[in-house]
């Protein structure tokens, strides 16, 4: 019932501002933009639409506005919940939610799922312009449930990791950048290895594994497999997993994680307890030490 | 009845409480007084559970708050010295907010809330955002949202800060409503004539330590000697200070003005003996114009005036 009372309150308040109808009329309108100029570049190129092109351009099409969408979801899921805990210190409210009933998981599953129905009703409202690409053809129905799939999955790792970042940093602009920092390095963490260690280093057998798992967790890998059949599967231990299948899993992992340590956080001087209590767990693990000297 | 009993609060160098004790009695309107800087939110948060003192115990009744602080908080209402409020909620959908969180079942929320609006008067603006809200507006919304759990403990702090006169009288007689639903009122403020009319016991706390508790009378007359009458007279003002200075249940005179013509006097005892001193004044032709005997909650400012002074209260 708490639960219900503050993801109604946050529903209502983040839907009533301004700013929420222009960003899903400038999220619209960049996908429609972009959709439009690669079908006049199409048009141009091909001198009309031929009949024998027309699959390709709806693969080609769907894959533009997925990539899109990715990146569009990567940079506007944080700025829903990276402020979600520490804005409430700030506006000096989050005293009055702790004299509540309101637990500590009920309190951010209230902000994250708050903070990502506003993710997922930007994916909704662009549907339409998604179905745009099955005038075309070329792309089955499964196609497009895997990449909504991986959207959600992106939203919520996005999601949670910037939820826990406004838990544990005091203020919302340090942890908006971290959150937005995480994104970049996420989304293009693959290749920033890549181009640090090398191509040479990443193939040998003692690296491969961990490159597996990096791009296992890549957003950009999984829209990709959805898309295209490029990448067919992953070898994580003695799993073969389609790469969105993969990426899915790693995120949902992720997100457990970072949520669960969300709600161990929350509490105030939550760090302060931590700390005494790897003191007193190191004071234990000391006469144990002695004994073995 | 709260019990706070040695109480420490350190944040890493500073030294909010020190050693304090205290005893609120249930019923009471319980007022703390002290410069900024002496402890007073600090105390209020740990009464509310949301801190924990660093050393010493708070119980109410029988509970100890480290201990249970959910059931504390589930009996206290606190209202920060800050409005906290959500700017793009009404003010009813504000209130059915907490009352949601607080666990009030959806069926009830409606009444309880409206009962709220009419208890701080708000009704007619049920339907205004909250940020449209006047200072008075918004201070008396935030009462209604500490009360919307029916706590048996207010926790008040600076509840009148940036009132008009006007809007602080009508705070007031709320507050005397509360108590008459027996409730425990715990108010920290600057305005000590306010706090003195209105609460039935006071603490005064500087640099996180307690200097007194008690009755505002037992206050008054612990730290500022016995009380204190004013007199003006028209004329004969050497005679008058003579003859007061004779009286043997006076122990002080003193000036009450630069020309002299108003003479402050302490004075041991009752209205009986108030009555014994205009009556020998009288007696002795002394021409009294008035005769005002100095109220303990007049002289509670002078007294906290007197204790603090050199405490920095930036």
């Amino acid at each position: 019932m708490t639960f219900a009372a503050l993801l109604s309150k946050e529903l209502r308040s983040r839907l009533r501002r301004e700013r929420f109808v222009w960003v899903v009329i400038a999220y619209l309108l960049i996908m429609a933009l972009l959709g439009f100029g690669f079908l006049q570049r199409e048009n141009a190129f091909n001198g009309g639409y031929q009949v024998y092109l027309l699959s390709q351009i709806g693969a080609q099409l769907y894959a533009l506005f997925s990539f899109v969408e990715l990146f569009l979801i990567i940079f506007i899921a944080p700025a829903f919940t990276s402020t979600a805990i520490n804005g409430e210190k700030e506006r000096q409210t989050f005293d009055l939610l702790l004299c509540s009933k309101l637990s500590a998981f009920s309190l951010l599953a209230g902000k994250l799922i708050a903070g990502l129905a506003n993710v997922l009703l930007l994916i909704a409202a662009s549907i339409p312009l998604f179905s745009l690409v099955f005038f075309f053809g070329g792309v089955a129905p499964a196609q497009v449930l895997s990449t909504l799939v991986v959207f959600v999955m992106t939203a919520l790792l996005a999601g949670t990791f910037s939820l826990f970042c406004s838990t544990v940093l005091r203020r919302p602009t340090i942890s908006t950048a971290v959150a937005y920092a995480f994104s970049v390095l996420w989304m293009f963490s693959y290749w920033i290895v890549y181009f640090l260690v090398g191509n040479s280093l990443l193939i040998t057998s003692r690296w491969f594994i961990w490159v597996q798992w990096l791009n296992a967790s890549n957003p950009i890998t999984a829209v990709n497999s959805t898309v295209s059949s490029g990448i067919s599967s992953f070898s994580l231990y003695r799993l073969h997993l389609a790469p969105w299948v993969a990426y899915t899993l790693v995120c949902l992992v992720v997100s457990i994680i970072l949520f669960l340590l969300s709600t161990l956080f929350v509490r105030p001087n939550s760090l302060d307890r931590f700390q005494s209590w790897l003191r007193n767990l190191s004071k234990k693990s000391e006469p144990a030490k002695v004994m073995k000297g | 009845m709260i019990k706070i009993q040695h109480v420490y609060k350190r944040y890493h160098t500073i030294h909010a409480l020190e050693d304090l004790s205290l005893e609120i009695p249930q019923g009471a309107i319980y007022g703390l007084i002290g410069p900024n800087g002496a402890g007073k939110t600090t105390l209020l948060r740990i009464l509310g559970a949301l801190i924990s003192p660093t050393v010493g115990q708070v119980w109410f009744d029988n509970k100890e708050v480290t201990r249970s602080p959910t059931a504390i908080q589930h009996k206290v209402g606190y209202m920060p010295d800050f409005f906290g409020v959500y700017p793009d909620l009404t003010t009813e959908e504000y209130l059915e907010f907490y009352a949601g969180i607080h666990g009030i079942s959806r069926s009830k929320r409606a009444s309880v809330v409206r009962d709220l609006l009419e208890l701080v008067d708000l009704t007619p603006k049920r339907d205004a955002a909250v940020e449209d809200l006047s200072r008075g507006m918004k201070q008396r919304l935030c009462l209604a949202r500490a009360l919307i759990h029916d706590p048996e403990i207010l926790l008040l702090d600076e509840p009148a800060a940036g009132l008009d006169p006007r809007a602080r009288m009508e705070f007031r007689e709320l507050l005397r409503t509360l108590q008459g639903m027996g409730k425990t009122i715990v108010i920290s403020s600057h305005i000590l004539l306010e706090l003195a009319e209105m609460c039935s016991d006071i603490a005064i706390i500087r640099a996180g330590q307690l200097v007194i508790a008690g009755d505002v009378e037992h206050v008054t007359h612990s730290l500022g000697g016995g009380q204190r009458v004013e007199v003006r007279v028209l004329e004969r003002a050497t005679d008058a200070r003579q003859l007061l200075k004779e009286m043997p249940e006076i122990s002080n005179v003193m000036d009450g003005s630069n020309d002299g013509e108003v003479i402050q006097a302490e004075y041991m005892g009752d209205d009986r003996t108030l009555h014994n001193i205009l009556a020998a004044l009288m007696a002795h032709d002394v021409p009294v114009i008035s005769f005002a005997p100095r109220r303990a909650a007049d002289r509670l400012e002078e007294v906290y005036m007197s204790i603090t002074e050199g405490v920095s209260s930036i």
